[in-house]
């Protein structure tokens, strides 16, 4: 077996990625200031940057910065500073499709170079290309087979990361430019507005609306690739990563600490597959999510006909800003509505999940009280089994 | 002096604009993505040796495919072929291990966007350069006057937007257990309707609109100027062709309205820049 593969989570901003790190995740990609495809996301600045690497690196964990826009004119002159500044920030790599950054990157700074999903790699050919300009890594197209990933594997000596968890484009990536078409926004340079997700009628060659049961959409499942994580790693794929920048700090500590439980348990020979585990990660995202490509099934069976509507998960109801182990207090931040008498469970990166009934919450006032409903209102529960500042408090799944 | 190519839909569409076209994009089989005639046999290609053809090998590859690929590369060299229309990059390195002696067209839809990068790629091996429609004229000419790559751009017909490995229409159809043959469908939001085609190899989409810039035509610095006939009536197609082919400075406005009184049509993106960053647009 090769070295232990690598665990690689999105974060929005310091707090995810912080979360991130903390949760199990080896490495994580975030947005810099400049040419990355969530041009709405928040985004580091260089100090956060900065910030980062050294948190990072201070753990031993890396951080990539995303520069995966497709590059007009107007941005050209902006690249060489930019990675000179990435540079400076100690970030680990660049993530670029557009070889206007790629080759800038490689012959003017140190930093490595992934090639990114967007690029739509799907063959040996394609992936020796990049590894002989110098390219360091490979974020397969989430097309890919199982088989096809083998081969790949088998045939160029390069580092290959893949997905193995969150949302998915419809289309090839780089290849859906719907959002410029509907709504102006530019796909491919972080405005996607998931034209994907919405519903459209369908008509036939005579324009007859063909009509089902639920409107037409292009829209899929998310990926899960929980089942599938020992084959993974047997495989010899490097790097195994989750989706979604945009995501919440709970969204991110459910699924790193579920991914990272697995892949340290299939390590250690522990492993077993958890169907809780998959519940989990069903009702982080309130989704569907199938294995996708992998096992080459791409059928309605990966399509999701659920129209725009989804429910905001409720499941997270706060996180511990401190755990005074002498008196067994912890302050919790509320994240959603909780009162006396509800059964929850309690998750961190240190222990095991602690099943917990709430029988007293006290406020900040050290008074009484039965229902916890404010946003981000800090309240008291006496929990006698150790827990840690940043575990998290959700709903007790049946 | 900018040549007229078309994608045309039929061999009989060819054999009528013959006299006025310069080339014409022909696909081959299961290997092509929004080519309108797709062709098994390529001696077919012979008939037609007096024009610049471009053979668009434009999907993107799958390894099972790389054997078949390179086969069909080093059989074009035995046809009087301009050049290869490529989007997998795969294509590009198979290619560039053969000795071959056409060009090769880098045709990355939506990613021809900057000079850098097409310099990059004729760099590389591929000397032509198929623009994005996604871009404006005003990029177009910058593109023009910083690269030494022949340029391709668009100016009429339905332009591509989406493209999957997924049946996406096909499986609506069988989730819902609805029966439908349609060679094309069409889907409709807010009055606008694109055509949408689900068959072996994906799914693909088009605009809603039919690009009209034939008043870009001659202020715009492209060596290849592209018309595509996909879901237009052949003879209004070959009236088209040939507005192109006489436009000037003097009857230019008088043939754009003729194409827009007769076709749902606009501009694209040909005028009007895609938004980068939503916040800043609303400000």
């Amino acid at each position: 077996m090769k070295n232990k593969c690598e665990l690689l989570a999105p974060a929005g901003d310091l707090e995810r990625l912080k979360i991130a790190l903390k949760y199990g995740a080896d490495a994580v990609y975030i947005g810099g200031p400049l040419l990355s495809l969530r041009a709405n996301a928040k985004n580091f600045t260089f100090e956060d940057i900065k910030e980062a690497t050294t948190y990072a690196h201070n753990l031993n964990k890396k951080v990539y910065v995303t520069v995966n826009i497709v590059i007009h004119n107007e941005e050209l002159k902006y690249i060489d500073n930019y990675l000179k500044e990435l540079e400076n920030c100690k970030v680990d790599a660049i993530i670029a499709s557009d070889p206007a950054i790629i080759r800038r990157a490689l012959k003017n700074t140190n930093i490595q170079v992934h090639l990114s999903t967007q690029a739509s790699t799907l063959n040996i050919e394609t992936v020796k290309f990049w590894k002989n300009l110098g390219v360091s890594r490979i974020v397969l197209a989430r097309e890919c087979t199982k088989e096809e990933i083998q081969e790949i594997l088998n045939n160029v000596d390069i580092e290959i990361e893949t997905f193995i968890h969150g949302a998915m484009c419809a289309g090839y990536s780089g290849r859906c430019v719907m959002s410029n078409f509907l709504t102006n926004r530019d796909a491919n340079r972080g405005g996607c507005s998931q034209i994907c997700r919405w519903d459209f009628d369908l008509l036939s060659e005579s324009k007859k609306i063909i009509k089902g049961d639920k409107p037409f959409t292009f829209c899929s499942k998310d990926l899960s690739m929980l089942k599938y994580i020992p084959d993974m790693i047997d495989m010899g794929i490097t790097s195994f990563k989750i989706e979604g920048r945009m995501r919440s700090i709970y969204y991110i500590a459910t699924t790193v600490s579920v991914y990272r439980k697995v892949i340290d348990a299939y390590y250690n020979g522990e492993y077993k597959y958890d169907e809780k585990l998959e519940q989990i990660l069903r009702r982080c995202a309130n989704r569907d999510s199938v294995p996708q490509f992998f096992n080459n099934v791409y059928d309605n069976s990966c399509s999701y006909y659920n129209g725009r509507v989804e429910i905001s998960n409720q499941d997270f109801l706060g996180i511990v800003l401190d755990y005074d182990e002498k008196n067994n207090i912890a302050t919790i931040e509320q994240r959603n509505y909780f009162k006396v008498g509800d059964k929850i469970e309690i998750f961190g990166p240190n222990h095991d999940i602690i099943n917990y009934k709430i029988n007293k919450i006290f406020d900040e006032d050290n008074q009484l009280i039965d229902i916890v409903n404010h946003p981000k209102q800090v309240v008291k529960l006496i929990i006698k089994d150790k827990i840690d500042k940043d575990d998290m408090l959700r709903i007790k799944y049946d | 002096m900018k040549k007229i190519i078309t994608i045309p839909s039929s061999f009989e569409e060819i054999d009528k604009s013959l006299n006025i076209i310069d080339g014409f994009i022909i696909g081959i089989k299961n290997l092509s993505i929004n080519i309108n005639l797709e062709i098994n046999d390529l001696s077919i290609l012979d008939k037609y040796k007096t024009k610049e053809i471009f053979v668009a090998i434009n999907k993107n590859l799958n390894n099972c495919e790389l054997d078949l690929v390179r086969n069909i590369l080093i059989e074009l060299n035995n046809y009087n072929i301009k050049g290869v229309i490529f989007y997998d990059i795969g294509l590009l390195n198979i290619f560039n291990n053969l000795n071959l002696n056409y060009e090769l067209v880098w045709s990355q839809e939506h990613f021809t966007t900057n000079y850098d990068t097409i310099n990059f790629w004729n760099d590389m091996g591929a000397k032509y350069t198929y623009l994005s429609s996604d871009i404006t004229i005003d990029e177009v000419n910058d593109i023009s006057k910083n690269t030494n790559s022949k340029l391709m751009l668009n100016l009429f017909g339905y332009l591509p937007m989406f493209a999957s490995k997924r049946h996406i229409v096909k499986n609506y159809l069988n989730n819902f257990s609805l029966k439908d043959d349609s060679k094309i469908n069409y889907i409709e939001k807010e009055e606008n309707c694109y055509p949408i085609i689900d068959n072996e190899i994906g799914t693909i989409c088009y605009s809603s609109h039919i690009l009209n810039g034939i008043d870009e035509y001659l202020k715009v610095n492209v060596d290849y100027v592209v018309l595509n006939s996909f879901n237009i009536d052949i003879n209004l197609f070959i009236e088209i062709i040939k507005l192109f082919k006489t436009v000037n400075e003097d009857n230019v406005l008088e043939y754009k309205e003729k194409i827009d009184s007769c076709l749902n049509t606009d501009k694209g993106f040909l005028n009007k820049s895609t938004i980068y960053k939503v916040k800043n647009n609303e400000k």
